[in-house]
């Protein structure tokens, strides 16, 4: 295949898991602006770096773990910036970042409901549960050890479940 | 498979959900399911949490992506590989969060009379107000819906009204709808009118214009009639899916120019669109 072909098969791949990716985003960001910014700088990332797609497995895994990573430098560019010093770099991906309900677009409660998880909830939930890659598929993406992977699940569940019982509450 | 012999109930359950244990601990787990109540009160909280989680996340995907974005992946700077390979963050330590048991086993009595109700929807006598989980649909919602299951019908269900007979389509739409329009000529934008469709959107009447590119993408022109003095003429640009649409409002009507969110060019079709119809 033609590079001018191919690059424009990628990038009509990449415009359709743009739902799937500011979604996964949004879980690592928990807030829409940065959300945005965040599949932005991917999107503009995996263009210029699409040679290194190899085709296999799901264009997903591949943008997902990019966007971690991404994320990941961002929070410790943010921590540096805000006096910080340097991050531990066993410590970067727990950072704390503020779920912004009030500056998130979105009102609706559910979207409010799943950025209030703490962080790194929602992503194995998303990954594993709600997209079906296996333990092994999470824990590549998020660069965690598999355990991690299975005590964020159940928690993320238990979790999840609990905000049923607080909004059938709401609504007694 | 993993094995989870050690790890809390409700992690050992979890990963049994996902099949993710072996042979010998599934079956422990469901001997233990069986005959004991607490595990079984945790299996179903980690079900209906599983539901709900699934509930919300569908949610995530129906927020428009913005369509300048899409537009930049399209028509951004060419190609320009480099040797680096893409940056990797160290690993993070295991961390283990276990939620306590005690507040599951409270959880659950509430879960188990309060959950099912939510999940799937409200009962025929259900008086409670509902709640506002999600945003109103607007007539674009209906408009993407539609579009997305016409846009893939075969050239015969395409449209109501066939392009030969061009004649009957102006009068027919304009007076089912109330908006007086001209049909765009689309040609020089490699489109080929295909026909119309009369929709219903936003409990309104909506003329639904139909043209095809030479690769077969279909593309929509959607207007209804508006309230007097709500012309804005300001284009919005949004993504549904694989849908992307651009919308404004002028002379008491709301259009809609609605195209597959991969083309690139879309901004200009409604430019045109705008100008002539």
């Amino acid at each position: 295949m033609r590079p001018a072909a191919e690059s424009n098969e990628f990038r009509r791949d990449l415009v359709s898991v743009l739902p799937k990716l500011r979604r996964f985003a949004m879980t690592l960001t928990r807030n829409a602006a940065d959300a945005d910014d965040l599949v932005q700088e991917v999107c503009e990332r995996a263009i210029t770096r699409n040679h290194l797609w190899n085709g296999e497995g799901r264009l997903e895994s591949w943008i997902y773990a990019m966007t971690r990573n991404l994320w990941i430098d961002e929070i410790r560019k943010r921590k540096v910036r805000t006096g910080g010093g340097t991050v531990d770099a066993s410590e970067q991906d727990e950072l704390s970042v503020e779920a912004s309900g009030e500056k998130a677009v979105y009102a609706n409660q559910l979207h409010k409901m799943i950025l209030s998880m703490p962080e790194g909830l929602a992503s194995v939930f998303l990954l594993v549960n709600v997209e079906g890659h296996s333990y092994r598929e999470a824990a590549d993406i998020l660069k965690i050890p598999i355990g991690t992977v299975m005590s964020r699940l159940s928690t993320a569940r238990m979790r999840l479940a609990a905000m049923i019982t607080e909004t059938t509450e709401r609504r007694a | 498979m993993q094995n989870t012999k050690g790890l809390a109930l409700e992690v050992r359950l979890s990963a049994y959900l996902d099949g993710e244990v072996n042979e010998a601990e599934r079956k422990e787990l469901e001997q233990l399911v069986a005959r004991d109540d607490e595990a079984r009160l945790i299996l179903e909280m980690l079900k209906a949490g599983n539901a709900f989680g699934n509930k919300a996340f569908e949610e995530f995907l129906h927020d428009p992506v913005p369509l300048s974005l899409v537009r930049r992946i399209k028509q951004g700077p060419g190609v320009n590989p480099k040797s680096e390979r893409v940056v990797s963050a160290a690993p993070r330590p295991a961390r283990t969060r276990l939620w306590p048991r005690a507040l599951a086993a409270s959880v659950a009595l509430l879960l188990i009379g309060g959950s099912t109700g939510f999940i799937i929807g409200k009962t025929g006598n259900d008086d409670a107000a509902p709640m506002n989980v999600a945003a109103a649909r607007t007539w674009l919602d209906d408009i993407a819906d539609y579009h997305r299951i016409y846009s893939r019908q075969t050239a015969e269900h395409l449209v109501e009204v066939s392009a030969a007979d061009l004649d009957r389509i102006e009068p027919w739409l304009a007076s089912s709808v109330g908006v007086n329009f001209k049909l765009p000529d689309l040609t020089a934008q490699g489109l080929a009118f295909e026909g119309a469709r009369l929709l219903v959107a936003g409990g309104k009447p909506v003329a639904q214009l139909m043209y095809k590119n030479e690769d077969g993408d279909v593309f929509a022109i959607c207007f209804l009639k508006n309230k007097p003095g709500t012309s804005d003429g300001k284009m919005t640009e949004s993504m549904r899916d694989d849908i992307a649409m651009i919308s404004w409002q002028k002379a008491d009507a709301s259009y809609v120019v609605v195209g597959p969110s991969a083309d690139a060019n879309l901004q200009l079709l409604a430019d045109a669109v705008s100008a002539t119809i």
